[in-house]
């Protein structure tokens, strides 16, 4: 955005003389025009505290900037008002940030991320404002339709032409990491630790290992990774310790300093004599699973939908069910017990038996009403459409919802092709009965603010009633929150009815073995820190068992010092990266930003910024290898493959990189400053 | 223990036998037994001041988490700016006069000393005979804050450690971790600007100065310890020069109005 001294303030200034002069004309001609000034790119980015990467990256990019001439300046934003700015308003130049898939994912997941039909909506949907209606949209369109080679082949054109245009630039693929303890829950996953299947697959620690808080750990077995195990060594503890009930299903107490945590309400006798889950009543703090974060969103809003509260939306996740569960490209039917295609467009999907947390049954009505209120919130109350912020890819290949009838739901299709039917089923089925009140134009205090806005995508979704693994039980926002076990879940109920084979109709058909059952955690508390290296360090002091949100390059070295925690890292969908708004000059010119993407030297920030735990690569769909072109692939320590960048790796060369700039038509002056182009 | 509580009786323990090694050698016994004995009439005296300051506080810690909203919704973005005013100043502190002794040093005087730098001369200036001394300090207590409160609202910033961490670290938090669980109770990331830990602190200084005849022993130990903790917040990360030079003139122009609102008796 240029700065200009306004016509009317240089006229002034100059009128007098230009009077007197008497040749207006001439005046006019070179008044009339906007002064020149240097450009500016304001780069918007969670500061450290919430995001020890995201920072890092901008400041490379303004460093860079300005060595070129380009006044960059750094605006730092808490994540929700961040996304506040550049997905709901769109009222930015440049964002770093990461994309919202937590696991590798589908290459339709680009669908809504850049086709320009999306333009005039907020959200996750195209925030770039990007329109490039003869290569993008089309591809797009045809990889949905298409299957098997053709379907390849659009895909790996999409991506070309993603790099070349370059509406974003992909910095790098993150390890997910994570530092836990294994003293109380073990079987973390290495590929996943914090998805959805990862937090379910966790398992409780037998008996006897339980040493609670880690505060007495001996030198022996703490450091020993996963699979120590129950020496009885240990067992001296005091109270909480003589309950040892049936089996082996007991952890002791120890002694805990941290919250008392619940009463949990297995005395209702459906799960009383769960050998894998069941915690007794007695103590509570060993089933609780401890999560620190420095992401506090999860404490203030609960709304599956909100684009500015969701990282991946992992723990809305927990609390609504999605009717197939993706893990590890593993389909898992969810709350769908199964489905199947009926003609060429549709699919008939026949619900599990469960029940929402308030205690009315999941309907298939319900699922319809999902789909149909996703597309639009305000359920056709509004002059246009008002869509969902997040998921909007999904929805948008569903064309109808039709409850069939009471555990039955037949979803139409637009067409598309498997892949991205699936990707379809996996959106939060939302209770009917309670979002068909919130379909409402969004207002404060009873004026409307914004005709554009429903409530459903501004509620904070207090008490959230979901069909969840896990029940809301309480928060005290900005701190921390609480979660419970959902003992009604299908997963538990029906683990529990019986474990007879033969069964004709087996409830928990489809699910994996690891999940049922499942939570091993009677209680999940997330609480709030201050920055990465404080949530390392609850861990490593044994007041926490998991890291959640990113670590940074001075936290990573510290796991390892702490004796009881261990780094688990995996494979990310988020990538990192540096978003254009191309609604403004000069960033609407992809040559621009092509010289912009070539001034990031991926390479170096990969060392820098994440410690060497990440992978730099050009295209949005690395983190999934078997689509990405060979001309796109990043080998071993190369440089971009597109846009390579301008220098030696760590240094730029600023002159090179002006050069470029001009070659595209941009101008400097005197002292090296990039002009603004005409706004 | 959870970390909070551990840092909370650490302190406690620490500056509470500060506040009694100070108040025998710069008090001196004599005015602390006549303080003990006109204890009440002197807290009577001063209720109005202490009310203001009692209230203030309350104000400040039932409001801040709403002023916080206020602030991100309508607040001036001004990190930018500020990092245009001053650059790389506090990058540059850091890496010239980096060590870990001093890291050790300015970590305590950050949380440790600046308490004590608070309470101290509450109860020194309480132990004189006249009141007008002490009703002024919480006068400009209560200014620093509640003027500190509006700027904090008004603009909207983040300090260097959060801007830059590829050039200032975070010192304080890197190597004590458990302090965040303190300071993250009693402030949000994006209050920086003015410093109020440099206001208070520079006001406790010029008090120091203004009382030297009454107290000459704690003139020099305030000066050095009010410095000391200006150059922490920097030194540590936390604060911009800008904030600092803001609380400067934050704490100047408090104790003067507070002279100006507490008359001479």
């Amino acid at each position: 955005m240029a700065r200009h001294v306004s016509r009317r303030e240089t006229l002034a200034g100059v009128g007098i003389a230009a009077l007197s002069a008497g040749c207006l004309d001439r005046t006019r001609n070179i008044a009339g025009r906007d002064r020149s000034s240097q450009l500016t790119l304001e780069i918007n980015a969670p500061p450290a505290d919430r995001d020890p990467n995201a920072i890092r990256i901008a400041r490379h990019l303004a460093e860079n900037l300005n060595a070129v001439g380009i006044d960059a300046r750094i605006n730092t934003l808490g994540l929700t008002d961040l996304r506040r700015k550049v997905l709901i308003n769109h009222n930015f130049d440049v964002y770093v940030g990461q994309f919202r898939e937590a696991e590798p994912f589908d290459p339709d997941a680009m669908y809504a991320f850049t086709h320009s039909q999306f333009v005039a909506e907020s959200g996750w949907q195209n925030p770039f404002g990007f329109t490039d209606i003869n290569g993008t949209d089309e591809l797009l369109a045809s990889q949905r339709r298409t299957g098997g080679d053709e379907r390849r082949e659009a895909v790996e054109d999409l991506q070309r032409t993603l790099c070349e245009l370059q509406p974003f630039t992909v910095v790098a693929f993150p390890d997910p990491l994570t530092a836990v303890r294994e003293d109380r829950f073990e079987n973390w996953t290495n590929r996943q630790p914090l998805s959805v299947g990862g937090l379910l697959g966790v398992e409780r620690v037998d008996a006897g290992d339980g040493d609670a808080d880690g505060t007495g750990t001996e030198s022996g077995d703490g450091t020993a990774a996963g699979d120590n195990e129950t020496t009885a060594g240990d067992n001296e503890t005091t109270a909480g310790d003589d309950e040892t009930t049936a089996g082996d299903d007991e952890t002791t107490a120890g002694d805990n300093e941290t919250t008392t945590s619940d009463n949990e309400t297995t005395a209702n006798g459906l799960i009383g004599d769960n050998p894998f889950t069941d915690s007794g009543d007695e103590e509570g703090d060993s089933a609780t699973l401890r999560l620190v974060t420095t992401d506090e969103r999860i404490t203030q809003n609960w709304n599956p939908i909100a684009a500015e509260y969701r990282r991946y939306g992992t723990f809305t996740s927990l609390l609504y069910d999605r009717l197939a569960l993706v893990e590890d490209g593993e389909i898992i039917p969810w709350l769908a017990a199964g489905w199947e295609r009926v003609g060429d467009s549709g699919i008939e999907v026949s619900l599990r038996d469960v029940d929402w947390h308030d205690g009315k049954p999941v309907t298939a009505e319900d699922v319809a009403f999902t789909y149909e209120f996703l597309q639009d919130t305000s359920m056709g109350t509004t002059e246009s459409p008002v869509p969902t912020p997040t998921f909007r890819g999904r929805v948008s290949a569903v064309d109808e919802a039709t409850a069939v009838d009471e555990m039955t739901v037949r979803l139409t299709l637009d067409g598309v092709n498997d892949a991205v039917g699936v990707r379809a089923l996996q959106v939060p089925i939302l209770p009917k009965h309670i979002w068909e009140e919130r379909t409402d134009v969004a207002t404060i205090a009873g004026f409307e603010v914004d005709a554009e806005t429903t409530e459903a995508v501004v509620t904070n979704n207090e008490d959230p009633i979901g069909s969840g693994p896990v029940r809301f039980v309480e928060a005290s926002p900005e701190e921390s929150v609480a979660f419970e076990r959902n003992p009604d879940h299908f997963l538990v109920r029906a683990d529990d009815g019986d474990d007879s084979t033969g069964d004709a109709m087996d409830p928990l058909a489809g699910i994996p073995e690891r999940f049922r059952g499942k939570p091993a955690f009677d209680r999940l508390e997330i609480e709030v820190m201050g920055s990465d290296i404080a949530a390392v360090q609850a861990v490593g002091d044994g007041f926490a068992d998991a890291t959640v949100s990113n670590l940074g390059p001075d936290a990573v070295p510290r796991i390892g010092r702490e004796a009881d925690a261990r780094l688990v890292t995996g494979r990310s969908g988020g990538f990192y990266h540096v978003g254009y708004n191309t609604r403004r000059a000069p960033l609407s010119n992809p040559r621009f930003r092509g010289v912009l993407a070539s001034l990031i030297d991926k390479r170096s920030l990969v060392d820098i910024a994440f410690d060497g735990y990440a992978e730099a690569a050009a295209s949005p769909l690395a983190a999934a290898p078997e689509w990405v072109p060979s001309d796109l692939q990043w080998g071993d320590g190369e440089t971009d493959p597109v846009h390579p960048f301008v220098g030696e790796p760590g240094s730029l060369d600023a002159e090179t990189a002006r050069d470029r700039l001009r070659e595209a038509g941009y101008r400097f002056d005197e002292e090296g400053r990039l002009i603004a182009p005409g706004a | 223990m959870s970390p909070l509580l551990s840092v909370v009786s650490s302190l406690a323990l620490w500056v509470g036998s500060a506040l009694l090694v100070a108040s025998v050698a710069i008090i001196r016994p004599r005015r602390l037994y006549g303080l003990w004995n006109d204890l009440r009439d002197r807290l009577w005296e001063i209720r109005k001041p202490l009310a203001a300051l009692v209230v203030v506080l309350i104000a400040s810690a039932i409001g801040r988490s709403s002023l916080q909203t206020v602030s991100e919704l309508f607040g001036l973005q001004l990190t930018w700016a500020i990092y245009a005013l001053e650059g790389n100043f506090v990058a540059w502190l850091q890496s010239t006069f980096g060590s870990p002794q001093l890291t050790m040093y300015f970590s305590s005087v950050y949380v440790y000393g600046y308490v004590f730098l608070l309470a101290f001369p509450f109860l020194a200036y309480l132990a004189l005979p006249r009141t007008t001394t002490v009703k002024r300090l919480l006068v400009a207590y209560a200014l620093n804050y509640a003027i500190g409160l509006v700027l904090y609202t008004v603009v909207f910033a983040y300090g260097p450690r959060n801007v830059m961490p590829d050039m200032v670290t975070s010192l304080l938090f890197t190597h004590n971790p458990e302090f965040m669980a303190l300071t993250g109770e009693v402030n949000e990331p994006t209050n920086v600007f003015p410093s109020l830990h440099t206001s208070l602190s520079v006001t406790v200084g010029t008090f120091a100065v203004l009382t030297r005849r009454e107290y000459p022993l704690w003139t020099p130990l305030a000066a050095w310890l009010a410095a000391s903790v200006v150059i922490a917040t920097m030194y540590l990360g936390i604060h911009w020069l800008t904030d600092v030079i803001g609380g400067t003139a934050l704490a100047l122009g408090a104790v003067s109005l507070s002279y100006r609102l507490v008359d001479e008796e």
